[in-house]
């Protein structure tokens, strides 16, 4: 089995070398320390099992699993975790595998054999019962079978269309099947829904005009163009501005 | 004489919750207009008994001045109630100050308002020349000095709940504050990985480890002298030197800070762990964590301040959690500062670009007595 190991701590990370190659018929084929690497290694060394640790720098464990749970073929996930009390009466219920550090040469193989592929729902629900604020740091696409991340904050607006959602950023656009309301729920502090189709983000809304038309837009900062905003939404928006302006 | 409605009951009734943190007691509490009377009635038979002269009936005097005070009494009580909600956003020193003026305006105008219907219901001009001036003067007189008394009161009544509060707040936070399970487990995984590999560092790392349970196990309530907390913080980053490895890097200025100054157990250490478990750990390519610390300059050793200063880069982006953790770690330590050596004792937090900086001030001690 191909194996990649992740780890922030490098002595964690050989030790885990260690075990496995002590297994034998098992290929190490890389080492990530954190949820980007891991995102980016996966994708270029098609490992069948990560061995994925919680914590690590600029983007967790969790998310990383989040994101690669979007893939045609994901790689099967073993978490490993050194203390979380919220994350481990999580993963006892939604059948997650995972291994408690220091890591026992047993239970790690017991958990290599039986490996399985987590799917989005069980992660989705693991982050919510995290009890913490677990909104993820980046949205991700799928792109010719690769991940494409793209960090929240670059984020200008969502945007629903018939099947899919469009997420518009400043280097473009993906598009990604998550809905608005799901979005909206993870990213309520940051996004505010003008329409029934859209979700902008706060940070880069600039100022509410009135076409000939009639129509009331939102224009946002370093953006061509305006989106519509429904009438529904506009005492929301107005204050919201307000408040942003002072 | 509204003075009457500040019952000096002791905290139970004083004080209807914990968490309401405000000098005056609740004066809409029932029990609280209960004793404001039964007090009002006691200062109403003081007043009757004060005369030198023997009076004519001291029943039909009692019963005036009892009408009186209680009117006051209750009306002041009610006054207070209304403004509770107002004066509590104020400071200390402005709500005691608004209520102490409330009270006085209150008895001026019941007096006021009892002379004219005294003049316009009964007695008319029967009056004595004068006596108008007098009833308001002396009201006000003991008024002033009732009120002023029993405000100073309820203020060292509550200070010294607040601090007694505080000092066995202090020892449960102190349990509290213990190293986070997520530390032990990861540093036995270190142990686990360097037996093998490197076994002098595993011993290194398992001696450490030992001493900095012993440190945290050990009387959590105590001052302990700055060169333990030292000594403790330095054992702790070693063994995260181990795991984090180049990640970690630490300085330290602190020669100019007195080894022998007292400081509650615990403090540095779990800033320390802090600046790592939410700084450095979230950061790919680390940072430096700086301990630095003054004295400064003065004649008399208590006067002094010894200021020391955590410094630790922060990621670039907000980590999904954590953020109420490290809020408590910081509370707990506030707390037990403030209990050991109120206002001069400080915990100040504040973020410059991508740097957070914690500083911790406190008096120079060497003993307590």
């Amino acid at each position: 089995m191909k194996i990649l190991i992740a780890d922030d701590e490098p002595l964690a990370r050989s030790r885990l070398r260690r075990i496995i190659e002590d297994m034998g018929h098992h290929d190490i084929v890389g080492e990530a320390t954190n949820g980007k690497e891991v995102l980016v290694q996966s994708g270029e060394l098609k490992p069948d099992l990560i061995l994925l640790d919680i914590r690590m720098p600029q983007m967790d464990g969790l998310e990383a699993a989040l994101h690669l749970s979007n893939l045609d073929n994901p790689p099967a996930i073993i978490f490993t975790t050194a203390f979380s009390e919220h994350a481990l009466a999580a993963f006892g219920s939604h059948a997650v595998d995972y291994v408690l550090k220091p890591i026992r040469r047993e239970r790690l193989e017991q958990a290599i054999q039986k490996a399985r592929k987590v799917n989005r729902a069980q992660l989705v629900e693991l982050g919510q019962n995290d009890e913490t604020d677990h909104s993820r740091t980046h949205i991700s696409a799928q792109i010719s079978g690769n991940i494409r991340l793209v960090p929240i904050e670059d984020i200008f607006y969502f945007q629903a269309e018939q099947k899919y959602t469009t997420v518009r950023y400043t280097d473009g656009e993906v598009l990604i099947d998550e809905s608005l309301k799901s979005l909206e729920e993870e990213f309520g502090d940051r996004f505010v829904r003008i329409h029934r189709n859209a979700l902008v983000a706060k940070a880069y809304m600039d100022a509410l005009e009135k076409l000939p038309s009639g129509q009331w837009v939102v224009k946002l900062r370093g953006l061509n163009g305006a989106l519509e905003v429904s009438r529904r939404h506009m005492t929301g928006i107005r204050k919201l501005l307000k408040q942003l302006s002072s | 004489m509204n003075e009457s409605n500040q019952s000096p009951l002791p905290d139970g009734d004083a004080a209807p919750d914990a968490a309401d943190d405000f000098f005056l007691p609740d004066f809409c509490n029932v029990r609280m207009v209960f004793a404001v009377v039964v007090i009002a009635e006691m200062l109403a038979i003081v007043l009757t008994l004060a005369p030198l002269e023997r009076a004519a009936n001291r029943w039909e005097d009692l019963s005036i001045i009892s009408l009186f005070i209680q009117w006051v009494a209750l009306i002041s009580s009610a006054v207070l109630c209304l403004a509770r909600s107002w004066l509590r956003k104020l400071s200390d020193t402005a709500a005691a100050t608004a209520s102490y003026l409330l009270l006085l305006t209150t008895t001026s105008l019941i007096s006021e308002a009892t002379y004219w219907a005294a003049h316009w219901l009964f007695l008319g001009p029967n009056l004595p020349q004068g006596w108008h001036t007098d009833f308001l003067i002396s009201n006000i007189g003991i008024c002033a000095i009732v009120s002023a008394i029993v405000l100073r009161y309820f203020y060292i009544q509550h200070q010294y709940t607040r601090n007694l509060e505080a000092k066995s707040q202090a020892r449960i936070q102190a349990l509290q504050s213990r190293i986070r399970p997520h530390f032990l487990f990861n540093s036995l995984n270190t142990i686990a990985s360097l037996t093998t590999t490197q076994p002098e560092l595993a011993e290194e790392a398992t001696i450490d480890l030992a001493d900095l349970f012993r440190g945290t196990l050990a009387n959590a309530s105590y001052e302990v002298q700055l060169k333990q907390e030292w000594n403790l913080a330095r054992r702790y980053l070693h063994i995260e030197k181990l795991r984090l490895g180049q990640r970690l890097q630490v300085e330290w200025a602190v020669d100019m800070v007195p080894m022998d100054a007292l400081i509650p157990q615990l403090t540095i250490q779990p800033l320390v762990e802090n600046a790592i478990y939410h700084g450095i750990e979230h950061i790919p390519e680390g940072g430096t964590i700086t301990i630095a610390g003054t004295i400064e300059n003065g004649a008399k050793k208590e006067n002094r301040l010894i200021t020391i200063t955590i410094t630790n880069p922060v990621p670039g982006y907000t980590p999904p959690k954590e953020r109420a953790s490290n809020k408590m770690a910081q509370e707990n330590i506030r707390m037990r500062l403030a209990a050991y050596y109120g206002a001069k004792g400080k915990l100040l937090a504040k973020k410059v670009d991508a740097m957070y900086e914690l500083t911790l001030q406190f008096p120079y001690i060497t003993a307590r007595k």
